[in-house]
């Protein structure tokens, strides 16, 4: 568990070595690529699963790659 | 219905100042977002049926700000267990001494929100939401703020949320206070948020906090990984639910009042350039301190169907352990049956048990290039899921029956409008 932070932070820094150029991002922009993009449709199923099990989080918030800004 | 109607002419006014303020801009300023779900679980002994209709406006009048209004809404009816025993004491008594009470409820959210938006992918977001049910309160603040790196490579998101919450519960004997195996269960929510002299309420401080950190590592892979933590302080019990616990001897149920949970969860998404789609994988991990640690296993595949149409598959695998004071009877019998300290609960959320999930969703979207739907529609996306799951419980029982069909079904369709 001590090495958690450790590892997290390789990766982070890793993370600036492992751009893809915006000419090749057309893969990631597309839906079936995004993690949330029908998160308002999903929102129901969530809600049922929180209130059957005993756990909560990790539905996670906007994911990157579609670059449309 | 106040509440909703309240939201609608709110909503409907937002939508129209912005058409009024941006109605020269080219750009698609306000969306329109509704869902509708139904669910049905119909166990041993109990059933629940729940329609919840959702309707959100995002209004973009510039290119920096999104605000956005919405409501939501749970009508329930069904029957719940009132009365919780275990298999040792139903060794000796008759099942009937497990009873069910017939639920009713309308849950009402009312919610409002402003993004500012930067112009590199960075994001200020605040929000608050109030929400009734007829034995339940909720305030709660939200923020997050999100940035981008490495050429929209990396993204950051915090995000906290903070809930003032008040629950229902009957007014207990004071004479008996501390000593909660003689507490009484609340009979119904008639009385709720009034001054009747026998309906009390307790505060509830829900404290959500959760860092994300997506990354692309190459064209075709999307990872992404959250840390959420949640601390939760105040009356958690079912206040509707007895537990048997000693030998003609019922109780409301009792559980600690401090919660603090956490949960890790990675996502992994791979682009298949010869299926035209992707699989999805989510793992992730839970623990909490009343002991109850879980794991979840989720895989997605979704493919493109033409230019408009996504199919998605999806299976889900559950696995969670029982909370450290989860009994199935509190009155005796070898482990791990028997008392648990000063807490009962008969409540199967809490017990350890395994959960299988499919689901299949279509998407029908359209984006037209250089022209409008209609003439004034600039994107449509119309929606429709089904997924069933069924859980296996180790120990729940009521009375030493097991649970048998616990098959929970639910169906989705939503629509999105951009003008």
């Amino acid at each position: 568990m001590r090495l958690l932070p450790i590892l997290l932070l390789l990766l982070a820094t890793a993370a600036g070595c492992a751009t893809v150029a915006p000419e090749h991002r057309a893969i990631l922009a597309d839906p079936t690529m995004q993690f949330d993009v029908d998160a308002k449709h999903e929102a129901g199923m969530r809600h049922a699963l929180d209130n059957r099990e005993g756990s909560m989080g990790g539905s996670g918030v906007q994911g990157g790659g579609c670059g449309c800004n | 219905m106040q509440l909703a109607s309240r939201a609608a002419v709110i909503a409907v006014l937002v939508a129209a100042a912005v058409l009024a303020v941006a109605a020269p801009a080219r750009a698609q300023v306000l969306q329109l977002d509704t869902t509708h779900s139904v669910f049905y679980e119909s166990p041993t002994k109990t059933h629940m049926f729940v329609y919840s209709p959702t309707a959100d406006v995002t209004a973009s009048p510039w290119s920096w700000i999104d605000i956005r209004a919405g409501w939501e809404a749970d009508v329930v009816s069904g029957a719940s267990v009132a009365t919780k025993a275990g298999s040792i004491y139903g060794q000796s008594h008759s099942a009937d001494v497990v009873s069910t009470a017939s639920v009713r409820d309308f849950r009402n959210v009312g919610r409002g929100e402003v993004e500012i938006k930067g112009s590199t992918g960075t994001s200020l977001l605040a929000g608050y939401s109030y929400g009734t049910e007829n034995d339940y309160r909720s305030n709660s603040l939200h923020v997050s703020a999100r940035t981008d790196a490495f050429q929209h490579n990396t993204q950051f998101q915090l995000a906290y949320a903070h809930n003032f919450d008040e629950v229902c519960d009957r007014v207990q004997d004071t004479s008996l206070l501390n000593d909660f195996a003689a507490y009484r269960a609340l009979e119904n929510s008639a009385g709720c948020f009034t001054s009747a002299a026998d309906r009390t309420t307790h505060d509830i401080a829900v404290d959500t906090y959760e860092a994300s950190w997506a990354q692309s590592w190459t064209p075709v892979i999307e990872t992404q990984l959250t840390y959420t933590a949640q601390l939760v302080d105040g009356f958690q019990s079912d206040p509707y639910r007895s537990v048997i616990v000693g030998e003609g001897l019922k109780a409301q149920e009792h559980v600690p009042n401090d919660r603090a949970r956490e949960a890790v969860t990675a996502r992994l998404a791979y682009y298949l350039r010869s299926l035209k789609g992707a699989l999805r994988l989510m793992v992730r991990g839970y623990h909490d301190t009343w002991a109850i640690d879980s794991g979840a296993v989720e895989l997605e595949a979704e493919k493109s169907l033409g230019e408009n149409v996504r199919i998605m598959a999806r299976g889900r695998l559950y696995r969670q352990g029982g909370a450290v004071f989860w009994s199935d009877d509190y009155t005796g019998g070898a482990p791990p049956l028997g008392p648990r300290g000063a807490y009962f609960t008969g409540d199967r959320e809490l017990s350890p048990f395994w959960s299988f999930l499919g689901g299949l969703r279509i998407v029908w979207s359209i984006i037209p290039e250089h022209k409008r739907l209609l003439g004034f529609i600039q994107s449509f996306k119309l929606a429709g899921s089904g997924s069933v799951e069924d859980f296996s419980y180790d120990q729940f029982t009521l009375a030493g029956i097991p649970i048998s069909n616990a098959w929970e079904y639910l169906a989705t369709v939503s629509l999105n409008l951009g003008f």
